[in-house]
Order: C-alpha cells, then sequence, then structure tokens
C-alpha cells in the first residue's frame, strides 16, 4: 500500500515548517530585516516623488511587489539548494534516495515546500507592505495573480531543480543561484520598469521569465488586468514551464545517477 | 532463493573530470573499492563482513541499497537488481548507515521517524504503532519527544536502527550499528538481530568486533583490499578466538591484541 503525493508533500511541508519556526533568531531576524526594506521602500518612493509612476502605478506599491516578488523567486531557489546542501552535509540525503519514494518525486515535492515557505513570506512582505504603509488600494484580479503565481512558482522550482543538480554535481549549487540573481536584479525589473533599459538589455530582460513574472504580478495586483491582458505574460512563462520543469527533473535525476556511480551522493 | 546476491561486482571511485560523462569510463586514478565480488546471502540468514578500514564494506552495503552504483556485474536483492529495479529494491530493503547524524536535527525523535515513515510508504494507521515499536526495539521510548540534535552519538545510532526497521524490511542492512552503543545495549541488539533473522529477515551487516560477528552470523564473509578473501558458515568457526584467528590468518593482518594477551599472561 503507498502513501498519497499529498501525504507526502504535507510531511515535508511539516518538517521545514517545525525547522523553520525552531531556528527562532533566524526567523525574528528574517521578519525584522523585511519590515526595514520595506520602509525603506517607503521613504524612496516618497523621496523620488508622487510624479513617477512606472508602468501606471505608485512606486511604493511597485517596489513592494517587484522586490517582494522577485526575493520569492530566488530565495525559494536558495531554500531548495540550502535544503540539497544540508542534506549532504548531515548524511540525509543518502538515505532520502534509498526510501520508497522515487527520488524525482522526493526533489520535486521538496522544492515546492521550499518555495511554500516563501509563499508565506511574500505574503507578509506585501501584505504587510501595502497595509503598515499607506497606499491607494490596489484592485487585484485574484484569477490572473493565481495563474500568474502558479507559473512563476513552477519556473522557480524549475531553476531551484537545476541549482539542486549542479549542488549535487559539483557541491556548489549557489554558484547557478549567484548567476541568476546578480544578472536578473536590474534586468528583470524589480525596482524599475525594463522600459528604461536600451534596446538590447530590454531584449535580454525579456527572454528571462522572471520579468514576465514580476510584471504579470504587477499587472494583475496593481493594476486589477484580466487573464486576457496579462496573457503576453502568461504564454512567455508557460513556454518556459513546458521546457524548463521536465528538463530540470532529467537533469537532476541524471546528476543524481552519475553521484551513485561516483560516490559522491554524501560530498559537500 | 538467495536474498542478495553479488555477481563479479566492480567498484571504483573515479577522480571528477566532468560534470555529467557521457558514459562510465574507470580511469587510471580511480579508487578501487571491490573487485570481482561474487558472494550469495540466503533467506533469513545474517552476514557479517569483516574486514580492515577501506576493505569495501560499507561500499557493498551502499551497493545493495542502490545508494551506488556497481561499475560491472550485478547486485540482485530479493531478485531484483539494483540498477534496472531500484524502486523495488527500496521498498524490500532498510539500511542503517554508520553516519550518525543523518537525521534532522531541530526535529524530535518521532517527528523524524514520522518523516521517514510517510516516505517509506508505512500507511497512515499504522505509522504511530509501527514507530512506538521500533522505539520500543531500540530502546528510545523516553526520549522519543527529544530534538536529536540533543542525542548522543549511541542514540543516534538506535535511532538510524530504529529508521531501517520502520518499513519491516525483508533485507536489512547494518553498517557498525552497535560501535556507540553502551555495553548492555549491544547483547540486546544482538538478540534483535538474531530474532529478525529467525523472522525471515536477511541481514548483511558491517563489523569489526568478532564478539559481535560470532554472536549474530551464520555466515562470515572477510573482505580484504577490495577482495573476498574468505567466506565461513559459522557453525564451523568453533569461538571467538577461532573466529579472530583465522581472520588475521586470512587478512595477514598483525593481531596486536592476541600479542599484547599473550605477553601479559606470559
Amino acid at each position: 500500500m503507498k502513501v498519497g503525493l499529498l501525504e507526502k508533500m504535507l510531511a515535508i511541508l511539516r518538517r521545514d515548517l517545525l525547522t523553520t519556526i525552531r531556528y527562532r533568531a533566524a526567523l525574528v531576524i528574517g521578519g525584522s530585516a523585511m519590515m526595514v526594506e520595506i520602509a525603506a521602500f517607503y521613504y524612496l518612493a516618497r523621496a523620488v516623488g508622487p510624479g513617477f509612476r512606472p508602468e501606471g502605478s505608485d512606486y511604493f506599491p511597485f517596489l513592494v511587489v517587484g522586490t517582494g516578488f522577485y526575493t520569492f523567486v530566488v530565495a525559494g531557489m536558495a531554500a531548495f539548494v540550502a535544503a540539497v546542501r544540508d542534506a549532504q552535509q548531515t548524511g540525509t540525503l543518502e538515505v532520502l534516495m534509498t526510501t520508497s519514494t522515487r527520488p524525482s518525486v522526493l526533489v520535486l515535492l521538496s522544492a515546492v515546500s521550499a518555495f511554500s515557505i516563501s509563499t508565506v513570506q511574500l505574503l507578509l512582505y506585501i501584505g504587510g507592505g501595502l497595509m503598515l504603509f499607506p497606499v491607494r488600494a490596489p484592485h487585484p484580479n485574484v484569477a490572473a495573480c493565481a495563474v500568474i503565481f502558479i507559473l512563476s512558482l513552477a519556473v522557480a522550482v524549475s531553476v531551484g531543480i537545476l541549482a539542486g543538480a549542479m549542488q549535487i554535481a559539483t557541491q556548489r549549487g549557489g554558484a547557478i543561484l549567484t548567476l541568476v540573481g546578480s544578472t536578473t536584479w536590474f534586468l528583470t525589473g524589480a525596482l524599475f520598469p525594463v522600459s528604461v533599459l536600451p534596446g538590447p538589455l530590454r531584449a535580454i530582460s525579456y527572454m528571462i521569465p522572471i520579468t514576465h513574472c514580476l510584471q504579470g504580478m504587477r499587472m494583475a495586483l496593481l493594476q486589477g488586468a484580466s487573464l486576457a491582458t496579462v496573457q503576453g505574460e502568461i504564454a512567455p512563462l508557460t513556454i518556459f514551464v513546458v521546457v524548463l520543469l521536465p528538463v530540470s527533473l532529467v537533469v537532476f535525476v541524471r546528476a543524481l545517477r552519475q553521484a551513485r556511480w561516483r560516490g559522491t551522493l554524501s560530498y559537500y | 532463493m538467495d536474498a542478495v546476491v553479488f555477481e563479479a561486482v566492480t567498484k571504483t571511485f573515479p577522480e571528477p573530470r566532468r560534470f555529467f560523462p557521457r558514459q562510465r569510463r574507470i580511469s587510471q586514478n580511480a579508487t578501487l573499492a571491490l573487485l570481482n565480488i561474487t558472494l550469495s546471502i540466503p533467506s533469513a540468514k545474517v552476514l557479517v563482513l569483516l574486514g580492515p578500514n577501506g576493505s569495501g564494506k560499507t561500499t557493498l552495503l551502499k551497493l545493495a541499497s542502490t545508494m551506488f552504483l556497481p561499475d560491472t556485474g550485478r547486485v540482485l536483492v530479493r531478485g531484483a537488481d539494483t540498477v534496472r529495479n531500484a524502486d523495488r529494491v527500496r521498498r524490500t530493503m532498510g539500511i542503517a548507515v554508520a553516519n550518525e547524524r543523518s537525521f534532522f536535527p531541530r526535529l524530535t525523535a518521532r517527528e523524524n521517524l514520522e518523516f521517514f515513515a510517510t516516505l517509506e510508504d508505512v500507511p497512515r494507521p499504522a505509522r504511530s504503532a509501527r514507530i512506538m515499536r521500533v522505539l520500543d526495539n531500540t530502546g528510545l521510548t523516553d526520549s522519543a519527544d527529544v530534538q536529536v540534535m540533543k542525542f548522543s552519538s549511541g542514540m543516534y545510532q538506535r535511532l538510524g536502527i530504529a529508521r531501517a526497521l520502520l518499513k519491516q524490511p525483508s533485507v536489512l542492512l547494518l553498517d557498525e550499528p552497535t560501535r556507540s552503543l553502551d555495553p548492555n545495549a549491544t547483547p540486546q541488539f544482538w538478540r534483535l538481530v538474531r530474532d529478525f533473522a529467525d523472522g525471515g529477515c536477511t541481514v548483511l551487516m558491517a563489523t569489526h568486533n568478532f564478539d559481535e560477528a560470532f554472536a549474530v552470523a551464520d555466515l562470515v564473509a572477510v573482505l580484504h583490499s577490495g577482495q573476498l578473501a574468505d567466506l565461513w558458515d559459522v557453525t564451523r568457526v568453533h569461538g571467538v578466538e577461532d573466529l579472530r584467528a583465522r581472520y588475521f590468518r586470512t587478512t595477514g593482518e598483525y593481531d596486536l591484541v592476541s600479542e599484547l594477551r599473550a605477553r601479559c599472561t606470559s
């Protein structure tokens, strides 16, 4: 008799949640840092003045949604790679790979769990930011927000799994995240609209899925754009997901197989 | 039917060259771990692996657990190939690794076991009772709700054994399972291993302890420099001292303990 996927997902989520909660100091420091960052963005937006309305929104909600969502994607990837690295260091990776649950399923569920905790942080970040500081109340389109969110999650899970594969193959998966983080920070429009970038950089920007995640989420959340309106973001995100997710899983399983052959599953 | 079969298994650990090499190539710099091992373990028997450090005992266990893949030859667990039918092997086999800290430190022993029981497909209605039973088997009932980061080495080792027993495996792989156990717990554990074997479970166990080997084994295999140096039926071994003497004769190693004993006596 097999245990269902949902139950396994919940078991992994519970493990990650309990671990996060029990590192109390880190939780408090992280929450405080989040509040300080939101306050800094609020006063930055005030200093810039109400005349600057990127993509038709006030600058403060533009910043909160952009940086919050960007952090959600990158921090979720980092959390997953950290989970793989910790599992290598403690030796749990070897044991996990010998359980009755297929390694590919385990990896996918672990990645989703890593992003679930990032989702809570995202909700606190955006919700807290928009509630704590007086801004014009946004009129979100819930359906469009949900679709963009799910696609963004799938993209981020895929890149996270690729980074996890690199962590297993080279013991330095963080390198891929550094690359993703540093190059996408200014190219994806977390702080400013990509329309101000010069043409060639703008073209590169549109080839990065996070750009479409941020644009789609801002349109749906801050302008109440419908599903039809955000189709220009949904279509490229769907293509990225359809290609990236299976590729990342295949690469991960291959990296795992190589590690089993090389005997490096617990190297770090 | 033999429960675990190693057929001409060779295992090397290659030097890292490429991220994802297209095929398995054994480079000249590779470390040879096992060479042409052929060994069968009948069902419901305990086979103990003896051998010096680096002789390949852990590698053999990890090959049977699917953690490692063989370069050549094949490993069958209950008839399933560890490469082609890894999923089937994982469902029948439990392993207690020598790495004591392979748990989630901020979770309690019970929470760790609940997590692994779910991944091991232990059905929810049976889970609590199963966890209580393995905690009881390993003497951890009183520490069930303690975060494992507070555990001693011996407690970690007991928990590792408890985890291996969760899915009621028909093949149990144990890597130096009593290394950190206290003297009282060790004989209890030996009895537990014998009970498993008597109940139909096949046990493959690596150890350096001759008393342990003699107490639990039906068969003793000696590994030396990655090769199977000898294999004995324990019914033909006349006590622990005979086992020790055979081992040192086979491996050609210097028996310091016997030498010191002889000097003290004289």
